[in-house]
C-alpha cells in the first residue's frame, strides 16, 4: 500500500518537475515549482521527518516561492514569453547531457553492493558476481524506529528523533551543531544585507532609468525625441478633461 | 510495515528529479527559471539526504540527526541564495532591459 503510495507521489514529482521546467508561462512554471515542493514535503512525511516537512512548506513555498514569484512579477512584462523558447540547437546536447548523468545515477544506484570478479579456471577465465547483502542499494526496509540509533551508543533512540523531532533539532543545533549555526546566521544577514544592496537604486539612477526603461525596446533607442514627444502628446490627454471640470 | 519503499526508490526518485533540474538550467533561456530549476536540483539532493538519514546509520562520532540538520543547511543555503539570485537578476534587468542569459555577455569579449 504504502508502495504505492510511493510510486503516486512520485509520478506527480516527476511531471511537476517536468512542466516546471517546460513551461511556456513562467507563472505556470512557478506553480508547477510550489507543487513540487509539495510533493518533496510529501517525501518528507513518507520519511517519517515530519518537523522536515513543515520547514519546507514554510520555507520553499512560503519564502522561495513568492519572492521567485515576485522576481518574474518584476522582470516580465518587457520580453514577453517567446525568450522561454527553446531551439533545438540547445536543446538535443541538454537532452543528451541529462539523459547521460541519469544513467550514470542510475547506474551507480543499481550496482552499488555487486561485485564482478574475474576467475580464471581451467576452463577460462570467468566472471564470478556476488550481491553484497549489506550494500545500502540492497536495504528494502527501513530500520525500526525504537532500535538504538547504533548499538551501544549513548544516543536517543530513532523514537525520540523522529516523533519528537523539533526539540532534539533545537538540542543539536546548540551543541553539535552550534558553529554551523552561528555560520547560518551570519549567511543569512549576509544574504539580507546583499539583496537589498543589489536591488537597492538611486533616485537620480531611478529617473534616468525609467526614462529609458518606459521607452525603449532595445531597438528604438536611436530615436527617442520622437518617442518622447508621442509619450507627451498622448499621456496628459486622459487628466487634461478632469482638470477643465 | 511488510512492504517497506526500498531506499533506492527514494534514490532513483531523486536522480530523476536532479536530471530534470539539469535539464532546466541548460534549456530554459529566462535567469528566474534557471533559479527555478537549481531550486529543483536542491531539493532532490535534500531527499537524499533525508532518505539516507532515515535507513541507514550514522558514523561513530555523529549524532542521531546527521541528514536532517543537514538537510536544514541546506534549505537555508537555498533561501539565502534565491534572495541573492533574484537581486541580482533584478540589477541586470535594469541594465540590460531583459532577464535573458544569453544577453548576458559582457564578459564574452
Amino acid at each position: 500500500m504504502i508502495q504505492w503510495l510511493f510510486v503516486f507521489i512520485s509520478v506527480i514529482g516527476l511531471l511537476t518537475a517536468l512542466g516546471t521546467v517546460l513551461a511556456r508561462n513562467l507563472v505556470h512554471a512557478a506553480l508547477f515549482l510550489v507543487a513540487f515542493f509539495f510533493v518533496v514535503a510529501c517525501q518528507f512525511v513518507l520519511l517519517e521527518a515530519e518537523f522536515l516537512a513543515a520547514i519546507q512548506v514554510l520555507v520553499y513555498i512560503g519564502a522561495v516561492a513568492i519572492l521567485l514569484m515576485f522576481g518574474i512579477m518584476l522582470t516580465r512584462n518587457v520580453q514577453g514569453d517567446d525568450t522561454t523558447t527553446v531551439s533545438t540547437r540547445v536543446a538535443v546536447p541538454a537532452m543528451v547531457a541529462t539523459l547521460g548523468l541519469f544513467f550514470v545515477l542510475a547506474f551507480g544506484i543499481d550496482k552499488h553492493g555487486v561485485h564482478r570478479k574475474e576467475v580464471i579456471t581451467s576452463a577460462g577465465t570467468m566472471t564470478e558476481t556476488s550481491v553484497d547483502k549489506n550494500a545500502w542499494s540492497r536495504l528494502t526496509h527501513r530500520p525500526k524506529a525504537s532500535d538504538p540509533v547504533r548499538p551501544g551508543a549513548n544516543m536517543p533512540t530513532r523514537t525520540e528523533s523522529i516523533d519528537d523531532m523539533a526539540r532534539v533539532v533545537g538540542r543539536e543545533m546548540v551543541n553539535r551543531y552550534a558553529v554551523p549555526f552561528e555560520v547560518a546566521g551570519l549567511l543569512l544577514t549576509a544574504a539580507l544585507v546583499g539583496a537589498v544592496a543589489l536591488a537597492h537604486r538611486d533616485v537620480e539612477e531611478e529617473t534616468a532609468g525609467r526614462g529609458i526603461g518606459a521607452k525603449s525596446r532595445p531597438a528604438s533607442t536611436s530615436d527617442s525625441p520622437v518617442d518622447l514627444n508621442l509619450t507627451l502628446a498622448s499621456e496628459p490627454a486622459p487628466t487634461a478633461p478632469v482638470h477643465d471640470v | 510495515m511488510a512492504d517497506d519503499i526500498p531506499l533506492t526508490w527514494f534514490l532513483y526518485f531523486a536522480a530523476a528529479s536532479f536530471c530534470i533540474g539539469l535539464l532546466g538550467v541548460l534549456i530554459r533561456r529566462n535567469a528566474v527559471a534557471v533559479l527555478m530549476a537549481i531550486e529543483i536540483m536542491l531539493n532532490a539532493a535534500n531527499v537524499n539526504l533525508v532518505a539516507f538519514w532515515r535507513y541507514g546509520t550514522p558514523a561513530a562520532a555523529e549524532g542521531p540527526l546527521t541528514g536532517v540538520m543537514m538537510a536544514i543547511f541546506v534549505i537555508t543555503v537555498a533561501a539565502s541564495e534565491v534572495a541573492v539570485g533574484i537581486g541580482l537578476i533584478l540589477l541586470c534587468y535594469r541594465h540590460w532591459h531583459a532577464a535573458d542569459v544569453d544577453r548576458y555577455d559582457s564578459l564574452s569579449g
